[in-house]
């Protein structure tokens, strides 16, 4: 038996195998990814959220840089980075800030541990539709790396005026973003959902 | 040309939430039935919204490039940034830097607008050339569009960090916002925009 899957990205109709396709498959026309290959299972991804909530508690509990002129110290922690943009008067931008460097990952994390937790057994979580989606709605504007890159292009203009300390902060924000990437490609809305329904069965 | 099966010709819908096929039902609101998701045959008034939310970005990019991002008061003199300003100031210390916030800053932003553009304007004429190549085009300026934020990240440690008073003051400019709303609405775009007008047959 076969059935048919539609390419989101072409509405072109596909008629797939029963059997799992170890290796991802492309779209016959457009060449979007139809169907990615599973990679971890949820005991992998439970690990990951896990890991990448403690990495997102350090580099929030300590400062990220440390920078010292003239024997005056001061530092900064990830939130310092959208406070200071609003003590300024730019709120809309410091909500941006705020946004796309805490609350986005946060949400992504603790949603998915929300998700995922009873589904390893079997059970569904109170309101998993509405929470995926919610997911699904942050997961575009989490931009931890790029912020790691922005921090360090800040270093790099401050390290001619300024003796530049890392932080415990910046270590584990650069974890978090490798961690965030592991995780966002082992639970795709597509892995997800067949995890979901493996459980219903 | 024998018609290839689509979505549309076999009565099928995919969800854009779960990626989940299913058989399309004549109700007026059709929900899917895994993740109970909105089901829409084509995403509603994507060419409008994408082509409004693109001419807005694209007045906005003129006065993220021209007005400054960022104001340095030290005890010698005031500055004020621009973004190209900034770029070559880093030049003098780290070119291979200096290179990357040109390229994520003022590349990057430029190639989404137009990329965008070419794919709105080419989906609304429903040109039948070189449909693969603008469904790649489109794929990829929705992945690295956002790293155009690198600079509004920059600017925000910059503005943390140098607040000593007696020696320096650093302080966000109009342009930031402008910067940061150009990211924010190329990619609402990239979201409103729907790849399959791109493969819909010519009139």
């Amino acid at each position: 038996m076969s059935s048919v899957i539609v390419c989101p990205s072409c509405d072109l109709a596909h008629r797939v195998g029963v059997a799992p396709a170890s290796k991802g498959t492309r779209c016959a026309r457009c060449r979007a990814p139809l169907q990615r290959p599973e990679i971890g299972n949820i005991d992998t991804a439970i690990a990951l959220s896990l890991c990448a909530l403690v990495l997102f508690f350090l580099s929030n509990a300590y400062p990220l840089v440390t920078i010292q002129v003239n024997g005056t110290t001061r530092a900064t922690t990830l939130l310092g980075a959208a406070l200071g943009i609003y003590s300024q008067g730019h709120a809309g931008l410091a909500a941006l800030v705020f946004l796309t460097t805490v609350v986005g990952p946060f949400l992504q994390i603790t949603s998915l541990l929300y998700l995922l937790l009873p589904l390893r057994h079997a059970r569904e979580a109170p309101g998993q539709n509405t929470i995926f989606r919610l997911l699904a709605q942050v997961r575009p504007w989490t931009f931890v790396e790029v912020f790691m890159l922005g921090v360090l292009v800040a270093l790099v203009r401050l390290s001619a005026y300024a003796l530049v300390v890392p932080g415990v902060a910046l270590w584990s924000c650069g974890l978090l973003m490798l961690t965030l990437a592991a995780l966002t490609s082992r639970t795709t809305p597509g892995q997800f959902w067949s995890w979901v329904e493996r459980s219903r069965a | 040309m024998k018609a290839l099966p689509t979505g549309r010709s076999l009565g099928l819908l995919v969800c854009m939430q779960c990626r989940a096929t299913v058989r399309a039902l004549q109700v007026a609101y059709p929900r899917c039935p895994r993740c109970y998701a909105h089901l829409y045959q084509r995403k509603p008034h994507s060419l409008a919204l994408t082509a409004a939310l693109l001419i807005c970005a694209a007045i906005l990019y003129i006065p993220a490039n021209l007005l400054p991002v960022m104001y340095t008061r030290t005890i010698f003199d005031d500055e004020e940034d621009t973004i190209m300003s900034g770029v070559l100031v880093l030049l003098h210390s780290s070119w291979p830097i200096a290179v990357l916030v040109f390229i994520a800053s003022i590349v990057v932003p430029l190639l989404k607008i137009l990329s965008l553009g070419v794919v709105v304007f080419s989906a609304w004429r429903r040109s039948p050339r070189y449909r693969t190549q603008r469904s790649e085009l489109f794929r990829m300026v929705e992945f690295i569009g956002r790293w155009s934020m690198l600079d509004v990240y920059a600017i925000s440690m910059l503005v943390a960090l140098v607040q000593i008073r007696s020696l320096a003051f650093v302080s966000v400019g109009w342009g930031a916002l402008a910067f940061a709303a150009v990211v924010v609405l190329t990619t609402f775009a990239a979201r409103t925009f729907d790849e399959r007008l791109l493969w819909e047959t010519p009139p």
